[in-house]
């Protein structure tokens, strides 16, 4: 894709490459845009190799567990290493349920890089539809947000071994549950950022912010 | 907490959007795009494209519609009308729509919710119900209301769900276009019946009207259109009135237009 403008001040004039992971179903359009407009250049990609070589890897909210983690090579070795070394990943309501082991939803392997398990949402009302408060932690995905309200689509949560890697927590039905997760420069959301207007785009712009600082720092490195 | 929504629908045909009565005598009202963004402006919580295109070859035209609107949209987006099987679903999810709302097919062939939820997930597929009240219970019609089934309103919307729909499009013949309020006995009526958020549709005229659909309705959503296109209220309008009667719905926000504006040089406008 095209060069694009820096989207701040930073020190650096880098553009953030990220891989936009597709399993195959679903729209990219509105994550892609909201990514190119922060200032990322957008690769749609479904080959692993090519997204774990990017600055950055994005992994959506679209489709079944059961059918994304068969798109995840047999060997997940790979990708949990580069995750937890250090590449900035955004994982989006089934992309965060990734990066868990397993689901109740289907069967089939994440990428075990949280400790827990992903589990069906206990509440009158399934799927958990709309517009929920998100009490957030503080860390810099969430920066300049105050009283976060974001968009749910999902009928499955995460729930994490121990509160650790929880950074965002919002509350529906029977209960709390992890809204948002980090492990090393991973994040994780169960919202969808790129539908919840300017605060999930906001949240967007953070994540970009952060990938472009921790590649920058990175460059030049043994990572590339 | 989950914030009751408040969602804008437009009609459109030929790639503009149309305002008329039971479909007929359509005057062109705008541009979708430009449209929808000023709704998300306003604080729409999501938008639904309805396509009240004639034939089958304005399909493109629709696609192009929703691929230029995801690009600049940044909240949910339902398309509905036409989807006449599930091949039909995956090119609108792919053009950038979030969900697709179903009616007159899903009465012929029930199957295609079933299909629809087990290839793109339950969350994405809307199951839309036109009924009438008839005697003692609401009848289902296809075909833009044109067309009585033998179905049962309640019972239609409880097999929808088995099948897997993941939410509820009900929309009252009776009060369509007639501003007098929602039809709260069919709205609670199916909303008590079934584990899927349901959305009130047919009979806004002011924000009293959503409030009811949302207290003594049981709606988790309420759709609005003609008197937000008729420039008789706003959004937020309608929101601030919510509000002070303690309805918690997602707060209008003010940063919500600036943000769009810087988007504007991105996008297809």
């Amino acid at each position: 894709m095209t060069e694009r403008p820096r989207n701040d001040g930073g020190d650096a004039d880098l553009t953030l490459r990220v891989a936009l992971f597709d399993y195959g179903a679903g729209n990219l359009h509105s994550l892609a845009k909201a990514l190119d407009a922060a200032g990322a250049s957008v690769t749609v990609t479904s080959d692993w190799s090519e997204a774990l070589a990017a600055d950055a890897l994005v992994l959506p909210g679209v489709g079944a567990f059961g059918q994304a983690a068969a798109a995840l090579p047999d060997d997940r070795g790979p990708i949990r290493t580069a995750l937890e070394e250090g590449l900035p990943c955004l994982g989006i309501c089934l992309g965060m349920q990734l990066f868990f082991d397993r689901s109740d939803e289907s069967d089939g392997h994440g990428i075990g890089l949280v400790a827990g398990e992903v589990l069906h949402v206990e509440a009158d009302v399934v799927p958990h539809m709309g517009w929920n408060d998100v009490e957030t932690e503080d860390d810099p995905l969430f920066d300049g947000i105050d009283g976060l309200v974001a968009y749910y689509a999902n009928s499955y949560v995460c729930a994490p071994d121990d509160d650790g890697p929880i950074i965002a927590r919002s509350t529906y039905g029977a209960g709390t549950f992890a809204a948002g997760v980090r492990r090393t420069n991973a994040w994780g959301v169960q919202f969808h950022p790129e539908k919840s207007s300017h605060q999930g785009r906001r949240i967007i712009g953070n994540f970009v912010r952060e990938a472009t600082r921790i590649a920058t720092s990175a460059r030049p490195g043994t990572r590339r | 907490m989950l914030r009751p929504r408040v969602i804008v629908c437009l009609d459109v045909k030929d790639g503009r959007v149309v305002k008329g009565t039971q479909f007929k005598d359509l005057r062109d009202v705008g541009d979708p795009v430009a449209l929808a963004r000023r709704y998300e402006a306003e604080g729409a919580d999501e938008i639904v494209y309805l396509d009240v295109s004639a034939s089958k070859e304005d399909r493109g035209t629709l696609l192009d519609v929703v691929r230029r609107t995801a690009e600049t949209l940044f909240i949910p987006l339902t398309v509905g009308g036409g989807v006449r099987s599930s091949d039909d679903i995956g090119p609108l999810l792919r053009a950038g729509a979030d969900k697709i709302s179903v009616n007159s097919a899903a009465v012929s062939n029930p199957e295609l919710l079933s299909v629809g939820a087990e290839r793109f997930g339950s969350q994405c597929i809307v199951a839309s119900i036109d009924a009438a009240h008839e005697g003692d219970v609401f009848r289902c019609y296809t075909h833009g209301g044109s067309r009585a089934t033998e179905l049962d309103a309640v019972a239609w919307a409880e097999e929808c769900v088995e099948r897997g729909a993941g939410e509820i499009l009900l929309t009252s013949i009776d009060r369509d276009g007639a501003r007098t309020g929602y039809r709260l006995d069919l709205t609670r009526a199916v909303a008590d019946a079934v584990t899927v958020p349901v959305i009130a549709s047919g009979g806004a005229g002011e924000a009293a009207h959503l409030r009811d659909a949302f207290l003594e309705g049981h709606a988790s959503a309420a759709l609005v259109a003609g008197i937000l296109h008729d420039g008789l209220t706003t959004v937020g309008a309608l929101k601030h009135d919510l509000s002070a009667w303690g309805i918690d719905v997602r707060p209008s926000s003010g940063n919500g237009s600036a943000m769009g504006t810087d988007l504007a040089g991105g996008g297809a406008l």
